[in-house]
Parts: structure tokens; sequence; C-alpha cells
């Protein structure tokens, strides 16, 4: 008889607590004092990659060094000096937040090399709040280690950002060489971080305009190898190249339509130059615009459907698109600064950039829905912008230094960095798409 | 009654008179026969007395006479009785007259003990009469001093309760008075605080902007809400994410905006500090 009114005074009691809790945790909908934030820093995030273990002081690839370089170039990302860290974890167990919280770092990299390199774990910790946001082990045979520390920061980047890395893209340019008569002129792939060149094509004469085709396999170029210009498309693995046009006059400008089937180039064989789409498995050429004035440097949207182009049909340098459906209606783009050129969709295709002169020859983005223009760099030779395949970060040449060196902007401005591994007269630097896996 | 009364009214009548006609007669015999006799005056009072004790028709007839009838002892003796039957007689007179003069001596003492009684229930009133009067005097002063004295106090009271009114109008104003400079203060104060709390507000907001690294994918119309405790120091105790529109990215920095923007900036006044914060992360493109 005693058991039922005990039970039930329990239940009461239980209820109660259940109440009480419930109140508890809705108590953070009456907080006391609303703040609101409108506004932040542009900073770089702090970020710290301690030495990855299993690794001798200065023998093989620095995993670490490469991820926190990769980071930096990123120019979201400020990684701590390694003289600075006070405490070298190699793993999540034996992180002392409190360390890097002291230290500045919001975000915290630890991993070690398998002992016979065959693999490579890593993890990611929010110094904040202590929790791990990945944890992964990458074979690593196979692949060199430069590649593996790539695909690490490509993970980190995505995972912090929100946007996938391009540490694991390459990048093409052209570099020029010594003096004529003994001038040389090298087609040249890198990792994106500028290590890794490795020349694809080389001449006495001028390499101009490397495109990549979409699947990343193959680069467009023009060369004047034989002193007349031609349009050749190369396999980057196999070397093998083919010509693509080498018609009367000019050939230049080449660039691949997303799909990789077409590519729209610069010809001068009508009189004047003009934009034309070749159908590349068969050889069929259309002509797009039919202007007396120079119409060159095509760019494809990313629906492939219209080209942005470079015409001085206004009597200066400025961006113009047209509809391939209807190659009559081309549409002027560009209106302030007296000279914009050398388009190039972002690649959700919302933003172009450009060379544009404002108080020099600068990297410019034009946002495509509001039509604003903002200018990016800083330079007064700046050429040849080309977007990350992330739309993050745009790599372009630029002559401030002497010889032409290669530089990349974020897109949103906020950072410059000028690569150092560069060597020469570098030009025309081409982003490579995502690696097809 | 009134019928018995009507049939034996003249036999009554007649054997009454006879009655008193003997004793009248033996009264006087025996009255003759005793020595001095008491004062003439006394003794009419005596028959007054009796008469008074008669039945009524009895006085209102020939009982009216019977007083002068008494006046018979003045007359001398009867001839002694020589004979024993003559004098039974005397000696029964002699027994009654003694007996009468005991009873009018006891009627005398009667009467003096009456008249004393009645003189000293005279004096007794007059006395009492005269202490009434004291009484009534001394009330009446009394009365008359109660009514002073009670006026006095009235008055007395009176003044104290004017005093007492003055005193409490004076407090009342002084009161209000006090009441409005508080109000005033509070009021200034409160406008103070409120001054401390935007100030407050303010420098919180600044610390978080400062410390917030807005990733690119934070853009307008991005609406974030964190709700925040912090402990007496400002250093952030937890930070929980509400409602929010952004990425990963933005949910990471604007939790990371907080805590390194710990220890939070502590307000000019103590008092302003509040514990519990609610942060919405709104950017402005």
């Amino acid at each position: 008889m005693q058991i039922p009114g005990v039970t039930g005074r329990r239940v009461l009691a239980q209820l109660l607590v259940l109440v009480a809790s419930l109140a508890a945790m809705a108590a953070p909908a009456r907080a006391q004092l609303r703040l609101d934030i409108t506004e932040g820093v542009q900073d770089a995030v702090p970020v710290a990659v301690v030495p990855f273990g299993g690794q001798a002081e200065g023998g093989s690839t620095d995993v670490a060094a490469v991820v926190a370089g990769d980071l930096r170039l990123s120019g979201r990302f400020a990684p701590l000096d390694r003289q600075d860290m006070v405490t070298r974890p190699t793993s999540g167990g034996e992180i002392r937040f409190e360390d890097w919280r002291l230290l500045k770092s919001d975000y915290l990299v630890v991993g070690s090399v398998d002992g016979g390199g065959t693999a490579v774990a890593f993890e990611l910790f929010n110094v904040q709040t202590g929790q791990q946001l990945l944890a992964e082990r990458i074979p690593a045979s196979g692949h060199d280690l430069r590649s593996v520390a790539h695909h690490i920061s490509d993970l980190v980047f995505e995972r912090l950002t929100g946007i996938p890395g391009a540490f694991s893209t390459r990048i093409a340019y052209v570099t020029v060489e010594g003096k004529a008569p003994a001038r040389r002129h090298r087609l040249v792939v890198a990792d994106a971080d500028g290590f890794n060149p490795r020349t694809v094509a080389e001449s006495g004469d001028p390499l101009m305009s490397p495109a990549w085709s979409p699947d990343g396999q193959s680069l467009a170029y023009v060369s004047f190898e034989g002193r007349s210009s031609a349009i050749f498309v190369q396999r980057l693995a196999t070397g093998e190249r083919r010509r693509v046009s080498a018609r009367a006059g000019i050939n230049g400008a080449p660039a691949f339509s997303p799909d990789g089937t077409r590519l729209a180039l610069t010809l001068s064989r009508d009189g004047n130059l003009d934009i034309y789409v070749l159908e590349l498995s068969t050889q069929a050429l259309t002509r797009i615009t039919t202007d007396d004035a120079i119409d060159t440097e095509a760019a494809w949207t990313p629906d492939g459907k219209t080209l942005y182009f470079t015409s001085d049909r206004a009597g200066s340098a400025q961006v113009y698109r047209v509809n391939l459906a209807e190659p009559a209606g081309v549409q002027r783009v560009t209106y302030t600064n007296g000279y914009n050129a050398r388009p190039r969709l972002s690649p959700d295709g919302t933003a172009l950039a450009m060379v544009t002169l404002d108080r020099g020859y600068r990297i410019g983005l034009m946002d495509l829905k509001t039509r604003n223009l903002r200018v990016l760099t800083t330079g007064s030779q700046d050429e040849s912008p080309s977007f990350a395949p992330n739309g993050a970060v745009i790599i372009y040449a630029s002559e401030d230094r002497g010889p032409g060196s290669l530089a990349m902007v974020s897109s949103d401005g906020r950072y410059q960095e000028r690569l150092s591994s560069s060597r020469g007269d570098v030009r025309e630097p081409a982003w490579s798409p995502y690696p097809t896996r | 009654m009134t019928g018995f009364a009507r049939e034996h009214l003249r036999p009554l009548l007649g054997s009454a008179g006879l009655h008193l006609l003997l004793i009248a007669v033996i009264g006087g015999m025996a009255l003759r026969w005793t020595g001095p006799q008491p004062p003439v005056q006394l003794a009419i009072e005596g028959v007054v007395v009796d008469a008074r004790d008669l039945p009524k028709s009895v006085r209102s007839g020939r009982a009216l006479e019977e007083p002068r009838l008494e006046r018979a002892p003045e007359a001398p003796p009867a001839a002694p009785v020589a004979d024993s039957k003559a004098r039974a007689r005397a000696a029964a007179e002699a027994a009654a007259r003694a007996e009468a003069e005991r009873e009018r001596a006891r009627e005398l003492e009667a009467r003096k003990e009456a008249a004393a009684l009645e003189r000293r229930k005279e004096e007794q009133a007059a006395a009492e009469r005269k202490k009434q009067a004291a009484d009534e005097a001394r009330r009446q002063a009394e009365v008359e001093a109660e009514r002073k004295k009670a006026a006095a106090v009235e008055a007395q009271r009176q003044k104290e309760a004017e005093a007492r009114a003055a005193q409490d109008a004076k407090a009342r104003a002084a009161r209000e008075a006090d009441l409005k400079r508080r109000l005033a203060a509070e009021e200034e104060e409160g406008a103070a605080r409120s001054g401390v709390k935007d100030e407050y507000r303010a420098l919180l907001v600044q610390a978080i902007e400062r410390n917030w690294i807005r990733p690119p994918s934070a853009r307008a119309g991005l609406t974030c809400t964190l709700y925040v405790n912090q402990a007496m120091g400002g250093t952030v105790v937890d930070v929980k994410l509400g409602p929010c529109n952004g990425d990963e990215a933005v949910r990471e920095s604007i939790v990371n905006a907080v805590y390194r923007a710990s220890p939070l900036p502590a307000p000019s006044d103590p008092r302003a500090f509040e514990r519990r914060l609610e942060i919405v992360f709104r950017p402005t493109e």
C-alpha cells in the first residue's frame, strides 16, 4: 500500500526536475543584453600547423610546412611561426588548448607521417572550443608527400571556409629567358604554390596564351614557331599535341568551352581580328563577331552560351559580350575607366576579372549583377588574370619589379601575394580546373 | 356577608351596647378603686386610641359617648364589698385596671419611642439633606473642576493636534520634496545607467567586431544568434549557437569571435554588467 504513494512522490519529484531542466534549457531565450554585430575584420584567420611527427627536420618534404604555405597563400589564413610554438603535439591527445589560445591561434593542425611514409594522419581542432573538426588518414603510397600535403590543405581549407581548396591544382604560365637570338620561351606547368615547375613546351619563338581544357588534361596555346602563329592543344600526360588552327594571319587567344568540345579563338583571316568558335572534333568554324574593330580574348560563361571579349570598337579597349545564339546582339559590359581588357569569368559566373586602367594597369573585378567594378591590385603593369577553380583567388602576372612575375590576389581584394618561386620573365598564368579523379 | 350583617345588625348592636355599658361601669369602679390617676388628658387620648380600634359601626354610634363615660373614675369608688364576691369582683377590676395601666404605660413608652424615632428620623433626614446638599455642592464643584480640567485637556489636545498637524504637514512636505528629489535623482541615475549600459553595449560590440574574422560567405542577409554566458570578470563561459542561416565557416567564425574577445570588456559601472548576452550577427555588405 505504501509503494504506490512513494512511487507517486518520486514521479512528482522527477516531473519537477524535468520542469526545472526544461526551464534551464529555455534560459538562453531570456538573454539580458542584446548586441548587434554588423561588421567584422578582414584579417587572416590565425592557425597553427605543428610540424608532423615521424619527420626528421630538414629531411623529406615537410608536410606541415607545405600545409602552412598553402594556407598562407590562400590569403585566408595566417599560420603561426614555428618558433612561437611552445609545444609540438602530433596528435589530439597531446594538445593543451590553453597554450594555443595564449598564442592566439584559432585552429590547430597536428599530424604525423607513418614510419614507412605510407600514410599521413592529421587532425584539425578548433582551439577556442577544443572541438575536433577533422581527423583523417591519407594513404601516401604512390603519391609524393607534397601532393598529400596539398590534399590536407584542401581538406582543412574546405572545412574552415566552406570553399573547396585549390591547393592540388596547377598553374600554367609562360617564361621568357635570355636575349635574342638565344631567347627561350617555355610553357611551364607547376603546382598551385609554384613548386614542381615542369616545362611542357619550349621554343625560340614566342609561346603565348595557355588555356586549360575543362578536364585539366590538356593545354591549348599559341605558338609562333615557324614564324607564324598557330594554336596547339597538348595533352600534358603524354606531351602529345595537335595543331587545331593555323589559318592565315593571326591565330590567337584560345579558350575551351566548358564542355571541352569547342574552342573560342581570335582570327584575322577575314581582314581584322574577330572572335570565332571552332568545333574541335569537326574543325567547323563559326564566326561570332563581325565588327571592323579588334575583337579578341574571348571567355566562356559556365553555361557555354555566352562569350565575353575585348573590343576597341568604341575607340578604346572595353569588354563586351555576345550570346552565341544571336551574334548580332553584342552588348557592351564595361564603361568605367578608359581601358578594360582580358575578361575572365569566375567559376560560378557571377564576376568578371579583367585588366583595368586605374592609375595603372591593374586587376579589376566586376560584379556582373551590380555592374560594380572593383580594383583589386595596386600595381602599374598587372595583367592576365586567371581565377582559381574555387574562385577565391586570382592569379596574375605583374611587371612591377622588373621582369614579369606571378602574383595572387584574393577575389575580395584582402590579400595579395607574390609568388617567389617564379623565375625570369613570367607571363600569362592560367589556373587549372580541379583535377578529375 | 352583607345579607348576614343586615339580618343580625340589631342584635349585634344591642349586644355590643350592653357590653360597652358593662365595661364602662366596671371600668369606672375599678378606676375609683385604684389610687392615683394618670393625667386626664392622657386618659382621654387613650380613649381616642381605643376608639380607633373599634368597629366602624360602633364609632359612628354610641361608642362616641364612651369617653365621656370613662370620666367616671373621678366619681368615688364603689362602697367596699364586704363579701368575697365583691372582693373577687374588685380584684378582677383592679387587675383589669392594672392591666390597662400597664397598657397605657407601654403605649406611652411606644409613643415616646415613636416620637424619638420620629425626631431621630427628622434629624437624620436633616443631616441627610445637609449631607446631600454638601455632596451636591461637592459634586458640582467636582463636575465643574472636571469640566474645567476637560476643557483644559481639550484645549491642550487641540493645541497638540494642531501642532502635530503642522508637524505632519511639514514632514509630508519634506517627504514629498525628498521623494521628488529622489525620483529626480533616480531618473538621472537611470539615465546615467542607461548611458552606462549603452556604453557597455558599445564596448562589447566593438570587442566582438574586432575579433570577428568575417569569412567571405558572411554576406548581407546573414542572421546568426549566439547566446553567451560570461563570468564576472568577462571570461566567456559558454557560447551557444542559436538560429543561424550561415554556413559552417560562418558558425565557426562567430563562435570564435566571442571566444577570441574573451575576457569581454567590463562596464564602467559594475551594475550594468550582464551575465547573459544575446549576440546577433547581421553583417551589412
